[in-house]
């Protein structure tokens, strides 16, 4: 391990030995050791399913360790429970911060020990005075009478560093704390970092901005399936050192012959959606992949929602097989040949309480339906039957509540709705999240049918690795733009080009 | 084994309506033997038939995630309105008197009007259902008061009074006859009806959608707020059918009818499965609830148990009924919350389901 000499001389404030955590099925982490010291910022980068959450989570007390210890100070410990965690100086603090909003900065900061007048009323005066006072200590200029929620989300993210400073936080951990600013906000929240990191402050910073990680950072610690790749002094590497540390090269590829036709499918035409994307233009071709990739906040997402009519379009045209596609509701997508699957399946695919069968045909009851509305059964269960056989849906049965299933049998059975749509385009919204590695190869191979048959599919998605393994064409977004276009067989596509890419905009500021 | 024995729990924690209604039954037919004549069985969901028509309404409320706590006064406007025009100048109406079918066709526009409305304010303007509803029975009783003479109108139509309070069979019996009302045959009739439509329908399937996950039923294609207008349409009409029953029943509306419903139906559903929670219960569990509150109602009184323990038995099996739901719901919340932590978060995780 690499350190400076500045680093040398101080006292690590936190650090973990040999810590495994192994949930049924999947080793999480694998013997991590993991150290922060006194006064610095600590930077802690891997991809999605690196074991970044698992490990913050044992820090903070959520999850227990199969083995290992967590020494903070000269305490050693197993496991910590929250409460404990919290004792210890250690803080997080999320992406989006969760404070009482409607409250002031200065009640925020005083929740639960506001002072009191001789007759037991809250004084304001001393709550303002105080809060001032306290916010002056670190520097940090902020009105205290505004409202929470009148803040912006620098201020905001300052705020909970602030207030986990005033509770004796010792160590703080930054979990992507600039995904949605701006370069100036950014800017400001750095500065303010840097400058608790001068007193003393030490903090864990997550994040998937690599440059930033350099910007801020003292030290930087690489996670890849589990394993510790190594901790490095940020002078001492560089972005693509770094790429490679993360991606790795033994991780096993699901690969494709390209069933691209040469007919157009769709055309999107100068699409534009204020604060979202701007000058889109993409033609899609039949049976053709494309990937779509960008960092959090780029536009991808909007993107995608907006062609289903989840949210705003904006303006522009799009054509789909030759017919101007003017839906603007979801069910209207779906009739006229446009199919989406969303991020979230817990929260938007499914509908968890009801049978895997009732899941599958919501979106074409309308055609199995007879008179008075009623459903016809027997077809229903041939369809539902159909597509359980199809994309082989582990389920006992087709009345199975379809939050009883397994991740990977949930996202077979979003995937039979969209199928049963018979949709021309399919936009898939990162389809292989929260799936274990088998299902992953098998809902390739279900993208990779569909495409055979003729449907173009649109996949966003920032696991670039698996986008290079199934895609025809890479497109990656920018702040609302499509800068830069991979083509399968050329040799740029690799992972570190198409990384630097995603990063590439935001150097350029 | 084990697992055949926690699918007997679930079976008889899904069923167990029917069980407590089971036990009520035998309970108080063993001890009045006035209990169980069968003129007093028959006409158990006779005099409740107006309650159930609101446990429908709001059962299908309830699926669909929303409350209506307006039906009450829904029922008073319906049947008062009903009475105005049917009832001659000296016994308290307009003197207009309609013919039934008349009356009947204008109850239930009132009733398709109220919920029409409940449902624009609801889906359109997206207000608050509880405070909708709640405001709307404070609105529909103040104007059963502007509309009605202040007192009772009575003396309907023979044919206006047949379904609440008319009687299909005569076969006679030992002492006196036994008779059917109709009122219970419609009750059980219309709530099969409803089980149908919710459970074979496009819509009903629809509604259970827009009650367990409001943003997938969107995403899957579902109109959710057009199903939501329909539902309160619905629960319109139930309180206009509500009215005739009620108004037909007693040949009489006073402003005061229906008045004080509000927490026996929402009790009565709850009690029938209906999850406050939304997206589950059948309508069969409902009239189930129903029951089990009318054997309740009937069986203490006709022992002579004092009313005021009456109203406390019923409190107590309300909290049992919530707290049974409240025991569904922690069951569903704790396996998505394990399912999310070990799959979503952590990612990677596969628990095939063995095929037995």
């Amino acid at each position: 391990m690499n350190t400076t000499e500045k680093v040398m001389e101080r006292t690590p404030i936190l650090s973990v030995e040999g810590v495994s955590k192994a949930f049924p099925g999947v080793q999480a982490l694998t013997s991590v050791d993991f150290c922060v010291m006194d006064g610095e910022i600590h930077g802690l980068v891997g991809k999605n399913g690196a074991g970044k959450s698992t490990l913050m989570a044992i820090l903070m007390g959520i999850l227990e360790p199969n083995e290992g210890t967590i020494i903070i100070g000269d305490q050693q410990f197993h496991a910590m429970s929250p409460k404990e965690a919290i004792e210890k100086g250690i803080a997080y603090v999320p992406q989006h911060v969760a404070m009482m909003d409607s409250l002031t900065v200065a009640e925020n900061i005083l929740a639960g020990e506001l002072p009191k007048t001789k007759s037991g009323f809250v004084n304001w005066k001393k709550v303002n005075s105080e809060a001032k006072e306290r916010l002056d200590r670190l520097g940090l200029e902020m009105d205290v009478t505004k409202k929470v929620e009148g803040l912006g989300v620098a201020e905001q993210t300052m705020l909970a560093i602030a207030k986990a400073l005033f509770g004796d936080a010792k160590l703080i951990i930054l979990d992507e704390p600039t995904a949605s600013l701006s370069r100036t906000d950014i800017n400001r929240l750095f500065a303010f970092v840097k400058s608790l990191k001068d007193k003393g402050g030490s903090f864990i910073y997550i994040s998937h901005h690599l440059e930033e990680v350099f910007e801020i950072c003292d030290r930087v610690t690489v996670l890849r399936d589990g394993h510790i790749v190594g901790t490095a002094d940020v002078a001492e590497i560089d972005v693509p050192k770094l790429i490679v540390m993360m991606v790795g090269e033994d991780v096993e590829d699901y690969t494709r012959e390209s069933t691209c036709e040469d007919e157009t499918v769709m055309v999107l035409n100068g699409l534009e959606r204020r604060g979202y994307y701007e000058n889109i233009n993409l033609e899609l071709h039949k049976g053709e992949i494309i990937g779509l990739t960008g960092l959090q906040g780029c536009g991808v997402e909007q993107l995608g929602k907006g062609l289903f009519g989840l949210e705003p379009r904006g303006i522009g045209e799009i054509i789909l097989a030759d017919k101007k596609f003017t839906a603007v509701r979801p069910i209207e997508s779906f009739n006229q040949g446009l199919a989406y699957l969303p991020q979230d399946r817990y929260r938007y695919g499914l509908v968890g309480l009801r049978s895997v069968r009732e899941n599958v045909t919501y979106p074409i009851l309308n055609k199995l339906v007879r008179l008075m509305n009623l459903i016809n059964g027997k077809e229903e269960k041939i369809i539902v039957n159909k597509y359980i056989g199809e994309l082989d849906i582990k389920t006992p049965s087709q009345e199975q509540p379809a939050r009883l299933l397994s991740g990977g049998n949930q996202q077979k059975v979003v995937f039979a709705k969209l199928a049963s749509t018979q949709p021309s385009v399919l936009v898939l919204h990162e389809p292989t999240q929260g799936v274990d590695v088998r299902a992953k190869m098998d809902i390739f191979r279900i993208i990779d049918a569909m495409a055979a048959q003729g449907v173009a599919i649109i996949i966003i998605s920032t696991e670039i690795r698996e986008l290079i393994g199934v895609c025809d064409r890479i497109l990656v977004m920018n702040d609302g733009r499509l800068t830069s276009e991979f083509k399968k067989g050329e040799k740029d596509m690799t992972p570190e080009k198409i990384l630097a890419a995603i990063e590439g905009g935001k150097i350029n500021e | 084994m084990k697992k055949n024995t926690s699918k007997l729990l679930d079976v008889i924690f899904e069923n167990l309506i029917w069980l407590l209604v089971a036990a009520g039954l035998i309970i108080f037919s063993s001890l009045s033997s006035s209990f169980r004549s069968p003129n007093n069985l028959a006409s158990l969901l006779y005099r409740s038939a107006a309650l159930g028509l609101l446990v429908l309404g709001q059962s299908f409320t309830m699926i669909t995630g929303n409350f209506d706590l307006s039906s009450e006064s829904g029922l008073g406007l319906t049947a008062m309105v009903a009475a105005l025009a049917l009832a001659s100048a000296d016994n308290g109406g307009l003197g207009w008197e309609v013919s039934p079918f008349v009356a009947i066709v204008l109850m239930i526009g009132v009733g398709l009007l109220i919920g029409l409305i409940n449902g624009l304010l609801i889906t359109r303007l997206k207000m608050n259902n509880l405070i909708v509803t709640i405001a709307m029975q404070m609105i529909l009783r103040g104007l059963v008061y502007i509309i009605s003479p202040g007192s009772t109108a009575s003396f309907f139509p023979k044919a206006f009074d047949w379904l609440g309070g008319g009687t299909l069979f005569k076969i006679p019996l030992e002492r006196g006859f036994f008779s059917f009302p109709v009122a219970t045959l419609f009750v059980i009739l219309i709530f099969v009806v409803s089980h149908i439509i919710t459970r074979y329908t496009q819509f009903g399937r629809n509604m259970y959608a827009v009650g367990s996950n409001l943003t997938a039923a969107k995403d899957a294609g579902i109109d959710t707020d057009k199903i939501v207008r329909i539902v309160y349409l619905i629960d319109g009409l139930c309180m206009a059918l509500a009215g005739l029953l009620a108004a037909g029943r007693l040949d009489s509306a006073t402003p005061r009818t229906g008045a004080g419903l509000t927490f026996p139906v929402q009790a009565a559903a709850v009690i029938g499965g209906i999850s406050m929670a939304g997206g589950r219960g059948n309508m069969i569990g409902a009239l189930g609830g129903l029951m089990l509150w009318s054997i309740l109602d009937n069986g203490l009184s006709i022992m002579k148990v004092s009313p005021f323990w009456i109203e406390t038995s019923r409190g107590l099996i309300l909290l049992f009924a919530v707290w049974l739901d409240a025991v569904k719901v922690k069951k569903v919340h704790q396996r998505s919350l394990i399912d999310i932590l070990l799959q979503s978060t952590i990612g990677l995780k596969d628990k095939t389901i063995v095929k037995n």
